[in-house]
């Protein structure tokens, strides 16, 4: 009696609320078309978090940059990313300097190195070296202040929590390690962010990152990190170095932290990967969906036969086709977001970072919405076959 | 506008060769407003060939086919479909009802999209064929809620909807009793008689020889026995 009740009420409202025909036929046929819209709900989860897995890991690779206060960074010419600048003479503090929009410049040592374990196996890790004093361009926000102060003895770091293991160390204080020659003592252990970079990172004072990235000369350095009055100034200063200077690039934040991730996403083919297997997603969400149009259509024939006798176009028939290929990918657009929102907050207990910016979510979307469509076209094929002759014989 | 459906030297055959199968042959008829042909004959005939040569649904190989003053198959595809639109209905054996349709939407759709009815106008067309068939009550329910009476009703009310001047059913009461069949017919007569609408009922049921303005006895793709006259009418209902 309630099915039958919510049957009558779902047709009541229906019909008063004056719905496509398209959306009517595959709401009250929802079973019918129920494969395709898990089909489209599967493929649009999959893309979503393959793609939001892969910006949070090239994330990962540029927060330094992001979590930085510098507008404007110096590197050497053609540098591919954060810790792949070469070595820049110091002196060219005074090219930011000298300019108008520049408020404060400041060092910033970054690079690879191989990190040896206690129990010496090796490893590679970056190495970050930074100003200490509370309020500096690269510092890292999730320094104590007990920790900047034990970093200021050389041959000291901190690392993350998280990358703890990947480091082979415990979390216990004095744990030691070597990186080319040098013994590093890890005086503190960084709680709650996800580390800071692609490789496991050691943070330390400037002059501690320059014993580890030796053969680093004197009067040298990796970058140099510039904060504006008003950020707004960054990309006009950028471009005015980078044209008054030709012998280095000046970067704002937001441009290397997109090299760096360009680099990274090329490098470790992670972008091929996981392209590839959201695109594979929304393939198997296509053909299921084309599948179930096309069957739907097909049983429908009959019917589109009758109204193709009565003189019906067969473009009406066909925007009637594409509108429920249209509904029923919106559908399961609508059941992939929350699921998607909710294996990604289950996946960061794991450490695994799954970002789901807007216009990430919008372009997934819009392509599945798309593909969707198109899976609809095939089922076009089916309304050639609705021939009132048939119904005649 | 001549209201006549004719039909000279039709000839239809299908296949080839040794599978060559004559359907028509030679077949020519003069149909009129308000009255119900029916065409009869056993199966494999070509009553339901002739139906889809006169409807404009399957061309002739030869001969031709006058409907309202136009030769039908002189017209292009898009010309003759839209012939069709303009000037036809059909009622078909299987009802071919949309499943997730209402009544009422099978009708609006018709309207709205074959003739370009306004909404509001559809509307109120639909609530008219509605009441003038009984189907007030069932307007919102889908055709698995519908009895097979009121399925085909629906069908009939779907042909007429569009006000044609052609109507073509085939085999309207194959899958009825004989009650419910016999208020199918005699809706059908009374529709094409109110519209003066042509209509061309095919079926072997004998039972409706009575209903019958003019009988057409169809065998081996030709007209095997003179034109019978219909039996004794049945008192006409006032238009």
């Amino acid at each position: 009696m309630n099915k039958l009740l919510l049957e009558h009420l779902l047709i009541w409202k229906s019909t008063r609320l004056k719905l496509p025909y398209a959306l009517v036929t595959v709401w009250r046929r929802q079973l019918r078309y129920l494969p395709a819209v898990f089909a489209v709900a599967f493929s649009a989860m999959l893309s979503t978090l393959q793609c939001g897995l892969l910006v949070g890991i090239l994330n990962i690779a540029a927060r330094p940059i992001h979590r930085s206060k510098a507008h404007v960074w110096l590197a050497s010419p053609g540098v591919r990313g954060l810790g792949f600048g070469r070595p820049i003479p110091l002196a060219w503090k005074s090219r930011l300097l000298s300019q108008p929009e520049v408020q404060r410049v400041e060092e910033y040592l970054c690079g690879f190195a191989q990190f040896q374990r206690p129990d010496g196996s090796t490893d590679q890790c970056s190495v970050v070296g930074m100003q200490l004093e509370a309020g500096s361009l690269g510092l890292l926000a999730d320094l104590t202040p007990q920790m900047r102060q034990s970093l200021t003895r050389p041959g000291t770091a901190v690392v993350y929590e998280s990358e703890l293991p990947l480091l082979g160390l415990r979390d216990t204080p004095g744990e030691i390690g070597e990186v080319a020659g040098h013994r590093v003592e890890i005086v503190g252990t960084l709680r709650g962010g996800d580390g800071a970079g692609l490789t496991p990172g050691l943070y330390c004072s400037l002059r501690t990152a320059r014993a580890l990235l030796a053969p680093l000369p004197e009067r040298q350095t990796t970058y140099l990190l510039a904060q504006c009055h008003d950020r707004e100034q960054a990309p006009l200063l950028a471009q005015r170095l980078e044209a008054s200077y030709p012998d280095m690039d000046a970067m704002t934040s937001g441009e290397l932290a997109w090299r760096t991730q360009c680099y990274w996403l090329i490098k470790t083919r992670a972008g091929l990967v996981l392209g590839f297997a959201a695109a594979l997603g929304l393939i198997v969400g296509a053909v299921v969906t084309s599948q179930t149009l096309y069957g739907a259509s097909v049983a429908s024939l009959p019917e589109y036969a009758v109204l193709r006798a009565l003189g019906i176009p067969r473009w009406r028939l066909q925007r009637l086709v594409l509108g429920q290929s249209f509904w029923v990918t919106l559908a399961g657009l609508a059941l992939a977001l929350p699921l998607t929102v909710i294996l990604a907050h289950l996946a960061r207990p794991m450490n695994i970072e799954v970002l789901l910016p807007p216009w990430l979510v919008a372009a997934v979307g819009s392509l599945t919405l798309a593909v969707g469509l198109l899976s609809g076209t095939a089922a076009l094929h089916a309304l050639r076959q609705a021939d009132p002759a048939t119904l005649l014989r | 506008m001549v209201q006549t459906l004719t039909a000279h030297n039709l000839r239809r055959s299908f296949g080839s060769g040794d599978t060559n199968v004559v359907a028509l042959d030679d077949v020519s008829l003069e149909l009129h407003p308000g009255e119900l042909s029916l065409l009869m004959g056993p199966s494999g005939s070509g009553k339901s060939t002739l139906l889809a040569v006169l409807s404009g649904l399957v061309p002739p190989d030869s001969g031709q086919v006058v409907a309202l003053g136009q030769k039908v198959w002189a017209l292009s595809d898009l010309q003759r479909e839209e012939f069709r639109r303009q000037s036809t209905g059909f009622v078909f054996q299987g009802y071919n009802l949309f499943p997730a349709l209402t009544v009422r939407e099978q009708l609006e759709m018709v309207l709205l999209w074959a003739v370009g009815t306004p909404p509001r106008e559809a509307e109120r067309k639909v609530e008219a064929m509605l009441d003038l068939l009984g189907l007030a009550e069932k307007a919102d329910r889908l055709p698995e809620q519908l009895s097979g009476g009121e399925k085909q009703r629906v069908a009939i009310a779907r042909a007429l909807i569009k006000d044609p001047q052609l109507l073509f059913a085939d085999e309207p009461t194959s899958a009825l009793d004989w009650q419910r069949g016999q208020q199918i017919v005699e809706l059908l007569k009374a529709s094409a008689r109110q519209r003066g609408a042509v209509l061309v009922v095919v079926s072997h049921d004998s039972r409706l020889l009575p209903y019958a303005d003019r009988v057409l006895h169809l065998e081996d793709g030709r007209f095997s026995q003179p034109e019978r006259p219909a039996a004794p009418e049945l008192p006409r209902r006032n238009p």
